[in-house]
């Protein structure tokens, strides 16, 4: 048995016993999980749910179709708005950050003013929030979203309206496109940490009905058939950058996570696995661990962009 | 929390019976801890195995749950590629499913008579539902529709047919059968055998699972006589236990309830029933 690996990692500010996060909209706001394992004691962090400053109801059912190793959402982050979520989920988070596992918040508008609206909410009423998530990359909003974070100069723009309401690190989630330069124009911003890849919009037509399969004609596409896509966006974010990524897509193994260092990340996230296995992210550390252990490292961090090329 | 008061959980499962009991329905007989744990009107979330590229567990609602054998049984409509790979599952093979998913059926406020409406594998659930009414001494009927004769499970209706009798407390007075085609029992669609027996008694309950047109005009029949009635819905899920948020019902009051979470049974007159 090799000596442990030291698996605590730091992403941008966000300490975490080990790179594990979950994907937000993926682990409700990981309450839903602790009758399957000890959310707090086991993770490395948790991303909630996107929340606005104001309620949303999201999209029309359904929101959901099954495609070959993967699935297509259309949430359309739906959401109690800051204080209802603080309200509801406050005492519990505060009990997650108690036992070692960092929790990020992530913050959802239409508008800039509704991201500075939602942060300066969380801000005043989260003191359990170890950091922010700022999504600019939700493919199933009308307004706001993805649209937010489509070109460098846009993301930019958000992110410098957003750096001055927290000292907390802020991550940001990137849309599966040009993540070398947003993410760059990101970094610039001040950003903490970038977390990549959010769902790939696809489509899927009921080719009866000639209708979508969702209730919007694209949808976010996740899951095991995306991995390869998000490692290869990881890779060329990491060169592209030098703050901390947080890699997302398609994980839901040890080797997956691995992949997701090898090129780059610091931190690694579990999404639509934790809906089919409710113990995926508890195993992914328990395999990740085991897979670094036989690294002859140290640290997880030695073998973070170790990818061979 | 479920209804019944245990946390959703992962638990493992093996088949003892898995064969087909009328047209396009199958019953699988399965032992499992989570049997124990299982309140009438709440669904499991199986998984099948053998196919990493379906990766969605199956949201499925039960007929029985023996808490003493563990047995549960779960009868279920073949209509895709999931469910066809669980009516090939051999016995003696395992897997996991995910539960208590869900909330269950609520006793009636007052002990006068329910009506039982089941359509096609709507009737699963209605099952438990009358099991659950026989033990508790409330009185019931039942109408029980299906497309045509060969889709009826006859199994459950003689079974729906004798419970309560032989505890004397004449439960089922009525088990009314429809067929859309008129082969079996009365012809016609569950809600004209309801009005029916709306015009004849005086019921203090509904208690209603099909397809959603079904379960709409069920709704509407029962808020029509101002008749509580409870519905057990069904959508596409994602997780089954509140964390994905796949699963939206759209409520009268404008806001969108998660079926796995805050149903799948719903007081009748919150949701707003339009059908895409």
């Amino acid at each position: 048995m090799a000596d442990a690996v030291r698996m605590d990692v730091n992403l941008g500010g966000i300490h975490m016993r080990n790179p594990i996060n979950t994907a937000s909209g993926t682990f409700g706001n990981g309450r839903q999980f602790e009758g399957f394992y000890d959310v707090g004691a086991t993770l490395g962090a948790i991303t909630c749910k996107g929340v606005a400053a104001q309620p949303w109801q999201g999209n029309d059912a359904p929101r959901l179709a099954e495609l070959p190793s993967a699935i297509m959402n259309s949430v359309g982050l739906q959401n109690p708005g800051v204080p209802a979520f603080v309200q509801t989920y406050g005492t519990y988070l505060q009990s997650v950050v108690d036992r070692g596992c960092a929790v990020i918040c992530q913050v959802a508008g239409h508008s800039i003013d509704e991201y500075v609206r939602a942060l300066e909410l969380f801000e005043e009423l989260a003191p359990f929030a170890s950091g922010f998530e700022l999504n600019i990359s939700c493919p199933n909003i009308a307004k706001g979203g993805a649209a937010m974070g489509a070109t460098p100069r846009d993301a930019a723009e958000v992110m410098r309206a957003v750096r001055p309401l927290t000292k907390r690190p802020i991550v940001v989630k990137m849309a599966p496109h040009d993540v070398a330069e947003i993410g760059r124009a990101l970094e610039a911003e001040g950003a903490d940490a970038l977390s990549l890849i959010n769902t790939i919009p696809g489509m899927a037509i009921d080719i009866n009905t000639r209708r979508s399969r969702v209730a919007r004609p694209t949808a976010g596409v996740s899951g095991p058939a995306i991995h390869a896509i998000a490692v290869r966006m990881v890779w060329e974010c990491a060169q592209a950058v030098k703050i901390p990524l947080c890699g997302i897509g398609g994980v839901a193994s040890g080797a997956d996570a691995a992949e997701m260092i090898l090129a780059g990340a610091t931190a690694v996230s579990v999404g639509t696995a934790n809906l089919t296995d409710p113990m995926a992210a508890k195993r992914v550390v328990e395999e990740l661990e085991a897979w670094a252990s036989q690294q002859g490292v140290s640290s997880i961090d030695e073998l973070r962009g170790a990818f061979v090329c | 929390m479920s209804a019944s008061g245990a946390k959703t959980n992962l638990h493992e499962f093996v088949v003892q019976e898995n064969e087909q009991v009328a047209e396009g329905l199958w019953r699988m007989r399965c032992n499992t801890a989570l049997a124990a744990e299982l309140a009438p009107g709440q669904f499991v979330q199986v998984s099948v195995p053998a196919d990493a590229s379906h990766i969605l567990r199956i949201p499925l609602s039960f007929a029985r749950a023996d808490a003493r054998s563990g047995e549960l049984d779960i009868v279920y409509a073949v209509v895709g590629e999931g469910t066809r790979r669980l009516s090939a599952m051999a016995v003696g093979q395992a897997s996991t499913m995910v539960g208590p998913c869900g909330n269950g059926w609520w006793l009636p406020q007052d002990q006068g008579r329910a009506l039982l409406v089941a359509g096609g594998v709507g009737l699963p659930p209605i099952f438990a539902c009358a099991s659950m009414l026989a033990q508790t001494g409330v009185g019931f009927d039942v109408v029980v529709g299906a497309q045509t004769a060969s889709r009826h499970c006859v199994g459950y209706v003689d079974e729906l047919r004798s419970m309560g009798i032989h505890e004397g407390c004449d439960c089922a007075r009525k088990v009314v059968l429809t067929t859309d085609d008129g082969t079996l029992g009365m012809r016609g669609f569950v809600t004209q055998a309801m009005e029916n027996l709306l015009a004849e008694h005086t019921y203090a309950q509904v208690y209603a699972c099909g397809p959603n047109p079904m379960m709409a005009g069920v709704a509407k029949l029962s808020m029509s006589k101002d008749i509580a009635c409870e519905v057990s819905l069904e959508r596409m899920m994602g997780c089954g236990f509140g964390a994905c948020s796949c699963c939206n019902v759209a409520l009268v009051d404008g806001t969108q309830a998660l079926c796995c979470t805050d149903g799948p049974v719903f007081d009748a007159r919150r949701v707003q029933w339009q059908t895409r």
